[in-house]
């Protein structure tokens, strides 16, 4: 019940007390009462006129990054006696320092500013509005406003710098880059000997092999170097990420899938991403800086999520990648996607799957009992079975343990292609 | 500052009416208002800012009784008076509750403080010029007329304030 209702019930009530037994000692109880409520009306603020404005430190950070929001609230209508001013922050977001909620007074034409430090974890936050709850100084009358004062933030994952992801791809794009393209020409590394033709330059001249014969010359040819067509599939199913006690790998999932774009970006490939979680969020692919912007905001607000339609790899959207591409899947990987990913391999792509590894990660944090050891090896076996028969079906697989740092193992098992990769040319 | 304000007021309204009550030879009612104001502080050291609605109903009802017993009038009203002022101040302590460590909490408690004992004064000084100014002759009309212009000031009001 409101006040000025609850007061209204008492001084009705005193007055017709005092009416039906003709004593005036009731009206005299009313009094405070009728003085208090008219107190109320005479102090009730007038138009109430908010305006707002937010400024962010900065729009684009990393988790547990503090950012600085600061809010100025300018009042173009009357005085107001009391004002409470509540700024909604966006959940999973943290108010470290600071308050987001004030009380204050202000006067007309006047500003009021106030600034809090926030926190939080990977992720796309708008900031909306600001409630307002005006009051006169007894709460008599009290109005609450909402004042749009928009702002966004977000939060990143945070990108490992990658030295060089060595892929080889079928197919690569007409364009000068990193990615051997089985194909003879200018680059660095060796191809084969082919006849001399009339404007190769004369260093180009294989001297042993044309030595052999008596009027032919030989010359090396080169293996050219292009861009690549690259789709990255972050794997974001909830079956496939969580885990017992609240533990998920992934954000692990994420932070892989950032530095790879990172990467090949970097060397100048086309890339594109693919979350396959709930439902699937696609970034069509692109090139440079602007690409890898649109990718971290895709990554910013992906979440793991479960489904029907997607609870297996049986419904990727293949069309979505040029044919003969790259493939990159970031995935803890389980039985039921073999067949998928033999399929895509069978369709002609190239593929890398970078797995998290879900028994060590799960391991990490069970208790070391004898019965979760005896458990974990036998599920580690068969996992270890599946990964090798994904690599028989000729798929690089890069077995990551979380609790190594992904740039070192990027480092030691693909900064170059596999021996296997490199006799097969495929 | 609120809070001791709060417990002043909340002693002067349970006080008053306990001294009214036990001057009037009702020594049980006495201790039920001195109890009252006792669950009323503790109530609002709980954080059960609801019961000051409750406080201010128990102790108008008390006062009510006690002037339709013929009990002091006076006590009776501060009585009141004494619910009224707890009331305002509880939820006032609340909505500064909500205040930022940085806001200028001081400044509102005293101007608030300022408005409200300004506002209590003049109700009590109100009612005790009605209680002290008798009109011997008042035509029925007169009376009448008075009542209803009473209470249509009365419902202006009260829609006034229900309109924010």
């Amino acid at each position: 019940m409101s006040k000025s209702l609850l007061l209204g019930f008492i001084t009705y009530s005193l007055v017709l007390a005092g009416i039906a037994s003709v004593r005036g000692e009731f009206i005299a109880l009313a009094l405070p009462f009728v003085v208090y409520l008219l107190a109320g009306f005479l102090f009730a603020p007038g138009e109430v006129k908010l305006e707002a404005t937010r400024h962010l430190s900065t729009e684009r950070t990393s988790p547990d990054s503090e950012v600085d929001v600061t809010v100025t609230v300018t009042n173009h209508g009357s005085h107001l006696e009391e004002v409470l001013l509540d700024d909604v922050v966006p959940a999973d977001l943290r108010v470290r320092l600071g308050q987001s909620r004030h009380l204050i007074r202000l006067p007309k034409d006047s500003a009021y500013t106030f600034t809090y430090k926030v926190t939080g974890p990977r992720g796309g936050y708008g900031f909306e509005k600001v409630k307002a709850r005006v009051n006169d100084h007894l709460r008599m009358t009290s109005r609450e406003v909402q004042i749009e004062a928009k702002g966004q933030l977000f939060i990143f994952p945070p990108v490992l710098r990658l030295r060089h992801v060595a892929i080889r791809p079928r197919r690569t794009r007409v364009y000068a880059g990193t990615i051997p393209a089985r194909v003879g020409g200018s680059g660095t590394e060796f191809f084969g000997v082919r006849e001399y033709h009339p404007g190769d330059p004369p260093r180009a001249i294989n001297w042993r092999a044309s030595a052999h014969q008596e009027d032919v010359l030989y010359a090396n040819e080169f293996q050219q170097e292009r861009v690549a067509d690259v789709g990255i599939i972050l794997d974001g199913r909830l079956r496939m990420n969580e885990f017992s006690q609240g533990h998920s790998l992934f954000e692990y999932s994420v932070q892989a899938a950032a530095a790879l774009t990172d990467a090949l970006l970097m060397q100048g490939n086309r890339v594109g991403m693919l979350v396959y979680a709930a439902f699937l969020r696609w970034t069509v692919p692109g090139y440079g800086k602007i690409q890898r912007e649109k990718i971290l905001h895709s990554l910013a607000h992906a979440k793991p999520g479960g489904s029907e339609v997607f609870s297996d790899l049986e419904h990727l959207p293949t069309r979505l990648f040029p044919p003969e591409s790259q493939i990159i899947l970031v995935s803890p990987l389980h039985e039921d996607d073999l067949t998928p990913l033999v399929q895509l391999r069978a369709q002609g792509y190239q593929i890398l799957v970078i797995s998290p590894n879900p028994v060590k990660f799960e391991l990490s944090y069970l208790p070391k009992t004898q019965n979760v050891k005896l458990a974990g090896r036998v599920i580690q076996m068969e996992r270890t079975l599946m990964m090798q028969r994904v690599q028989r079906a000729g798929i690089q697989v890069l077995d990551w343990d979380v609790a190594e740092p992904f740039d070192l193992v990027v480092k030691r098992r693909l900064s170059r292609p596999p021996a296997w990769l490199r006799a097969v040319g495929r | 500052m609120t809070i001791v304000a709060m417990i002043l007021s909340i002693i002067l309204g349970a006080g008053s009416l306990a001294y009214g009550y036990f001057q009037a030879g009702m020594p049980d009612p006495a201790r039920w208002s001195v109890l009252l104001g006792i669950v009323w502080i503790l109530a609002h050291w709980r954080r059960y800012y609801w019961f000051s609605g409750l406080g201010l109903l128990l102790t108008l009802v008390a006062a009510a009784y006690g002037v339709w017993n013929n009990f002091t009038t006076i006590w009776m009203l501060l009585g009141a008076l004494g619910g009224l002022l707890g009331w305002d101040l509880s939820d006032f302590a609340m909505r500064l509750s909500y205040a930022a460590p940085t806001d200028d909490i001081q400044g509102m408690e005293r101007r608030h403080l300022e408005r409200a004992g300004i506002v209590a004064l003049l109700g009590l000084g109100l009612a005790i010029l009605s209680l002290v100014i008798h009109i011997n002759r008042l035509a029925f009309e007169v009376a009448v007329g008075l009542i209803l212009l009473a209470a249509l000031g009365l419902t202006r009001l009260v829609i006034g304030l229900r309109k924010y």
